[in-house]
C-alpha cells in the first residue's frame, strides 16, 4: 500500500509514547540529536512533511503526567506544563491576570489546532510571526528545562537565540513555562494579519506597578528575526497612559522598531503597522 | 509496523499501521473512511476533521499511533440510520453543499457546535468553524442552515429571560 504524494508523506521514525519525565529523559539521553520531542505535533509534523526535519525517533510526550500540570508556585508564579494544550490554557480562567498572554493564545489558528497545539510547542518553533513569544517575554516568562543532569531555568528573551533557534541541548527538553505573579499587571496583545493566520506585526504591552515604580514592556513579533523590545515607547508611556504619551509611543515605534523586508510584508508597510497596533493597543487599554 | 486499536464510530477497529502513518491516511486508505478528506495535507482547510476523544482535530495533522486506545468519530458515525440529523437536513434545504467535498467536515463541526451551543452566535460560529475552508464559497448557506437548527430549537427559561 503506498499512501499519498511523495511530499506528505513522513520521514521514517520510531515512535515513543513515555509514561513519565524518567523515562521520557532516558529516550532523550539514548537518542540524543537524533530525538525529536512532540507534544501537539502540529509543529513538528509540518516540519517534517517538508522535511525540514527528519528525526530518527519521536518522542511524544502527551502523557507524561509532570508535564500535564498548571501550578502555583508561591512566592513564584504559574507553572504552565509543557503538554497543556492551548485550549484547555484558555478555559477556566488559567490565565486570569495574564490578558496579553491569554489574548495571543486565542487567537492562535483555529480551535482544531489548539485542542492539539501546546504555549511550550508554540515558544519552541521560535518561528518570527509565532504570537506567544511577545506575550511571554512582555510578562518576564521563563523557561524550564530538564536534563539528565539536573534542571535550570532561563528568560524567554534569552531562549529564543534567532529564528528557529532555541537554547535546548540534544537530551535536554522543556518541562514548563513559568509566568511570574502579575500583582495588578495590565496588559494587552495586538496583531495584524492579512487574511492568514500569520501574523504580519504583533505587540505586547505589560504595564507592572504605579508611580514611579511603574515598569513597561513593550514587546514586538513578526517584524524581525526575533521578538524585539521598543525601549523608546516603553518610556513614552512610562508616565502614564494619556493621548499624547500613546502618540508619541507609536510615533516612536514606528521610527526605531526594526523592520524586516519579506515575503509577506515590506519593512515600510510593517513600520506603518508597528504605529497602528501601538496606537489600537494602547487605547484600548487606557479605557480598560 | 504495530498493530493498534482504535474505536472508529463506535466499532473496534484492529490494524497494522507505520510509526509514521498519519491518521488521515489510516482513516482512508487502512479503513476505507472516505468521508475524511485529503487536501491540504498541512492543517490549513480543515476537510480531514475527525473527533479523536473529546476534541475536533485536523487528521493530516495527527499520527495514527497517537489514536490507539481512543475513539475517533467521524460524519458517518453522527449519522442516524437511514435518516439524516437536523443539520444534515437543513445543509440539504439550504443549498449549503456546492460541489459537496468540504461537506462531511463542515456538516461535522457544526454538528458537534451544535450540541456543545444549541444557540450559537454568528460570532461564534465563525470562530468554531474559522479552521475549516469552503472554495465554492457556501459560507452564508451554511451559516443560514445552522441559524434554521438553532431557531428550531426550544431556548431554554434563562436564555429567554436574557433575550428579554
Amino acid at each position: 500500500m503506498s499512501f499519498g504524494s511523495p511530499y506528505v508523506t513522513l520521514p521514517d521514525f520510531a515512535y515513543h509514547r513515555p509514561k513519565s519525565l524518567d523515562e521520557a529523559l532516558a529516550l532523550l539521553k539514548e537518542h540524543g540529536e537524533e530525538a525529536k520531542v512532540m507534544g501537539g505535533g502540529v509543529g513538528l509534523i509540518a516540519f517534517m512533511k517538508e522535511r525540514l526535519m527528519s528525526p530518527a525517533h519521536v518522542i511524544d510526550v502527551k502523557e507524561v503526567p509532570e508535564l500535564r500540570q498548571v501550578r502555583h508556585v508561591p512566592g513564584k508564579g504559574l507553572s504552565i506544563g509543557a503538554a497543556v494544550s492551548i485550549k484547555e490554557l484558555l478555559e477556566g480562567g488559567t490565565l486570569r491576570g495574564y490578558a496579553v498572554l491569554e489574548e495571543a493564545l486565542a487567537r492562535v489558528a483555529d480551535p482544531m489546532i489548539r485542542s492539539r497545539a501546546t504555549l511550550a510547542g508554540n515558544l519552541c518553533e521560535a518561528i518570527p510571526w509565532v504570537d506567544s513569544p511577545p506575550a511571554l517575554i512582555a510578562l518576564g516568562a521563563s523557561v524550564e528545562i530538564a536534563g539528565t543532569g539536573g534542571t535550570r531555568e532561563v528568560p524567554v528573551s534569552g531562549f529564543i537565540r534567532g529564528p528557529v533557534d532555541i537554547d535546548l541541548n540534544p537530551g535536554e527538553i522543556v518541562t514548563g513555562i513559568m509566568l511570574p505573579d502579575p500583582k495588578g499587571t495590565l496588559s494587552a496583545f495586538e496583531k495584524f494579519t492579512a487574511g492568514s493566520e500569520f501574523s504580519l506585526a504583533s505587540v505586547a504591552v505589560a504595564l507592572a506597578g504605579g508611580g514611579r515604580k511603574r515598569s513597561v514592556a513593550m514587546v514586538y513579533g513578526a517584524v524581525s528575526s526575533t521578538p524585539v523590545r521598543c525601549a523608546e515607547a516603553e518610556q513614552a508611556v512610562a508616565d502614564g497612559l494619556t493621548p499624547a504619551n500613546v502618540r508619541r509611543a507609536a510615533d516612536m515605534a514606528s521610527e526605531k522598531v526594526e523592520c524586516v523586508d519579506d515575503v509577506l510584508a515590506s519593512a515600510a508597510y510593517r513600520r506603518h503597522l508597528v504605529k497602528v497596533i501601538t496606537t489600537r493597543v494602547l487605547r484600548r487599554m487606557m479605557s480598560a | 509496523m504495530r498493530e493498534i486499536t482504535v474505536r472508529v464510530n463506535g466499532q473496534e477497529r484492529k490494524r497494522l499501521v507505520k510509526d509514521n502513518e498519519l491518521l488521515l491516511d489510516f482513516l482512508r486508505e487502512r479503513l476505507e473512511v472516505r468521508s475524511v478528506k485529503a487536501a491540504c495535507w498541512r492543517g490549513e482547510c480543515g476537510l480531514c476533521t475527525v473527533k479523536l476523544g473529546d476534541h475536533l482535530v485536523k487528521s493530516c495533522l495527527v499520527l495514527a499511533v497517537e489514536a490507539d486506545g481512543k475513539e475517533v468519530e467521524t460524519v458517518e458515525g453522527i449519522t442516524p440510520d437511514g435518516e439524516l440529523t437536523p443539520i444534515q437536513k437543513a445543509f440539504v434545504s439550504h443549498g449549503a453543499a456546492q460541489c459537496g467535498f468540504c461537506t462531511p467536515a463542515w456538516v461535522l463541526a457544526t454538528h458537534e457546535l451544535l450540541q456543545a451551543n444549541p444557540h450559537p452566535s454568528e460570532a461564534e460560529l465563525t470562530e468554531a468553524t474559522s479552521g475549516l475552508v469552503c472554495r465554492c464559497g457556501t459560507y452564508n448557506q451554511i451559516r443560514e442552515a445552522v441559524e434554521e437548527v438553532s431557531q428550531a430549537r426550544p431556548r431554554l427559561a434563562k436564555e429567554n429571560l436574557a433575550s428579554s
